[in-house]
């Protein structure tokens, strides 16, 4: 009789033992589950360059929502000097890809702007974040736009408490409009001063356009190129690409078809 | 043997046996017992690259495993390549031996068993072709999914067609041919014959035949969460996994809306609020899938809860690995319960008693729902107490019903190994 149960008690004991480190392990597992934990929605934020509205993206948006079986809802949030929100728009509720637009009463052109501009948009990030309970996104942002998010990447993500998926900057000039390739402008020696706190997960795309060979008509191409000095080595993946042909002028390039494609490809994806 | 049997169990026991001796029923236990080594073999490669290496592993995760382990990549790839070329290739060896076994009592040439289970093989790929590349003329592109675990009953049914096929073309044939002839005719008949079927059904069907046996195995699962269907979900993945419909089927859970919402809730707010405490992940996954799908962990206690048998114990053995770590396939396929009519019983009432208990406790508040995610090969009976993030009462649960799993299974078991004697009594004399 007792020969009868030794194997069976074999195994429960291999059985128990086996669950060992599951209770030693039970401590750190709210930690892990809150690590490895990415909410359904992800937001894609698209920032408008100077001089642009929150309703600078309306037909880019209606261009990506073409043709795709997921439709992007959309929302616009303009950000006031005084630091409160306007919405227009909305978020569907099941849609875990919705696609925020964040614009700036004060968009004009200069450093000190885009630093501002870059506080309004962690306000808005802020906010949209107690809503919607996301806890991860990606992000383009044309011309100025590109800075923006690149300044609150490196500056506030970390707080948000966030994961950055991935960014897609169209020419955006890390450089400002300064074609003299041997001058550091201040916003640069900042975002590159500050590149060490980038996250490390981030996978970036940066795409300028080109008419003629030095740039698109507004932001030189070095400007664009000096990406590569602030990215490079620091995040994950990243790439660089110039589109070149019709509607390549800097205006045009967020409803250029090949970058429209490239958003669908390497942002929506 | 002298043991007393209840009626009902020498019943069930002669009822198994005239089972077995059916002539098709015969072929396919073979058939499971000869390609049994390869589906441990894959089988054990899989758990040790879901539950050691992968990030969702139970081990990968409670042992660090990333911290001490070297050239984790490299393991990954090569047991991700054993076991795709073990399990993913299950249903073409059934196909094979099947056929082989079916036509083997019929003639004494190897060269027709052989050749029965080499159109078998032909058959099934032509029915697993991808569609397009047939219609459009294209050079023929072969589908390789659908032929794994999942695909063992369509590889029954295809060797029992090609079997029966050419063993009634055997015995039809005339003796005083020539022998070669006599298989080319036959084998270019069959050959015609089957690829006409394949062909026919390529051309008017948008799926392989696997995959529409697959997608009706799991139409019923979009179905919203009550006490019946969370049964009849029971009822259901129990008789296609008895049926030879492995693998994917049963893990629907984790990654539902639902899911994600508890997930959700548990980690923003504090406390244990959670939206949906009843769906099919956290009562049929988390309670009733200890040791896999059936309870199977259970059914591995009874063996070694009966009276000696040498036959199920040593099979036992060889499945404990995998059965601790919820891999059922080899077990099933083993012993087997796959077509055992006196296993499908306890196979199909265990899960059933468990998720009725679950539900119960879970309606009744006496244990929190299940929210965090589950990590493959977590012991069956701890997936309660981690899915909840400690819970003592569901750890409590769960060992609760594995007891009554174990009970449940245990007179099937008993008689099993009855009429399992009996029949190996029958062929070491005959």
């Amino acid at each position: 009789m007792k020969r009868r149960f030794r194997s069976l008690g074999a195994i429960l004991l291999v059985l128990m033992a086996l669950c060992v480190p599951g209770f030693l392990w039970r401590s750190q597992q709210r930690a892990n589950v809150q690590a490895n934990y990415r909410s359904a929605m992800a937001p894609v934020f698209l920032v408008p360059g100077s001089s642009a509205t929150q309703n600078r993206f309306n037909a880019l948006v209606a261009e990506l929502n073409r043709e795709t079986p997921h439709q992007h809802s959309l929302l616009r949030v303009e950000v006031m000097t005084d630091g409160t929100l306007k919405y227009t728009g909305s978020v569907r509720p099941a849609d875990k890809q919705p696609i925020i637009v964040v614009g700036f009463e004060n968009h004009h052109d200069g450093y000190a702007t885009i630093q501002k501009q870059a506080k309004w948009f962690t306000i808005a990030f802020k906010a949209l974040q107690q809503t919607y309970h996301f806890n991860h996104f990606s992000a383009m942002g044309h011309s100025n736009g590109g800075l923006v998010l690149t300044i609150f990447l490196e500056d506030d993500v970390a707080r948000t408490k966030t994961h950055a998926d991935r960014l897609m900057t169209i020419a955006s000039p890390f450089n400002l409009e300064e074609s003299d390739q041997s001058v550091d402008t201040p916003l640069f020696k900042q975002l590159s001063g500050n590149r060490k706190r980038l996250p490390r997960a981030l996978t970036v795309y940066s795409i300028a356009g080109s008419e003629g060979y030095s740039g698109d008509g507004i932001v030189p191409f070095d400007s664009v190129n000096r990406g590569k000095l602030i990215f490079q080595g620091q995040v994950k993946n990243f790439t660089q690409m110039t589109v070149t042909g019709a509607n390549a002028n800097h205006a045009d390039l967020p409803e250029n078809q090949q970058i429209v494609a490239l958003i669908r490809q390497d942002l929506l994806k | 043997m002298a043991e007393r049997t209840s009626r009902i169990g020498r019943d069930l026991i002669g009822f198994e046996i005239k089972f077995r001796r059916n002539r098709q029923m015969t072929a396919i236990y073979r058939a499971l017992r000869l390609i049994f080594p390869v589906i441990l073999v894959g089988t054990l490669a899989d758990f040790i690259n879901q539950a050691w290496l992968q990030r969702s592993g139970y081990y990968y995760q409670t042992l660090h495993v990333a911290k001490w382990a070297f050239q984790l990549k490299l393991f990954r790839q090569y047991l991700g390549l054993l076991s795709a070329g073990t399990l993913g290739l299950t249903a073409i060896l059934v196909a094979f031996a099947v056929s082989f076994y079916l036509v083997a009592p019929a003639t004494p040439l190897i060269t027709d068993r052989l050749m029965a289970g080499i159109i078998a093989i032909i058959a099934l790929k032509s029915l697993n072709v991808n569609r397009q590349s047939v219609l459009s003329n294209h050079s023929i592109q072969w589908l390789s999914s659908n032929l794994g675990l999942s695909g063992i009953l369509v590889g029954v049914l295809v060797g029992l067609l090609v079997g029966n096929g050419y063993r009634w073309l055997i015995n039809h044939q005339d003796p005083e041919h020539e022998h070669l002839e006599q298989t080319v005719g036959v084998v270019s008949l069959w050959l015609v014959v089957l690829t006409g079927f394949g062909f026919f059904w390529v051309s008017t069907q948008t799926v392989s035949l696997n995959a529409a046996l697959l997608a009706l195995a799991r139409w019923p699962f979009q179905l919203p969460h009550s006490l019946g269907t969370l049964l009849g979900f029971g009822l259901l993945t129990g008789t296609c996994q008895w049926l030879g419909i492995l693998g994917p089927v049963a893990s629907v859970g984790g990654q539902s809306i639902e899911a994600a919402q508890n997930l959700a809730a548990v980690l923003n707010h504090s406390g244990w609020q959670v939206p949906h405490p009843i769906t099919l992940h956290t009562v049929v996954d988390v309670y009733a899938t200890s040791g896999g799908p059936g309870m199977v962990l259970a059914l591995l206690l009874a063996i070694f809860l009966v009276r000696h048998n040498v036959a199920q114990r040593r099979m036992g053995w060889y499945c404990l690995i995998p059965t601790l770590g919820n891999f059922n396939a080899p077990l099933l396929m083993g012993l087997p319960v796959i077509f055992s009519p006196i296993l499908f019983l306890p196979f199909i009432l265990a899960p059933l008693a468990c998720i009725t208990l679950s539900w119960t406790a879970l309606v009744l508040h006496w244990v929190p729902a299940v929210a965090y995610p589950l990590a493959n090969g977590t012991p069956g009976i701890l997936q309660a107490f981690l899915g909840t993030g400690g819970s003592w009462s569901a750890l409590t649960l769960a060992v609760l019903e594995l007891v009554i799993s174990t009970a449940i299974y245990y007179p099937f078991v008993k008689w099993a190994g009855i009429a399992e004697e009996a029949i190996g009594y029958e062929t070491k004399i005959s």
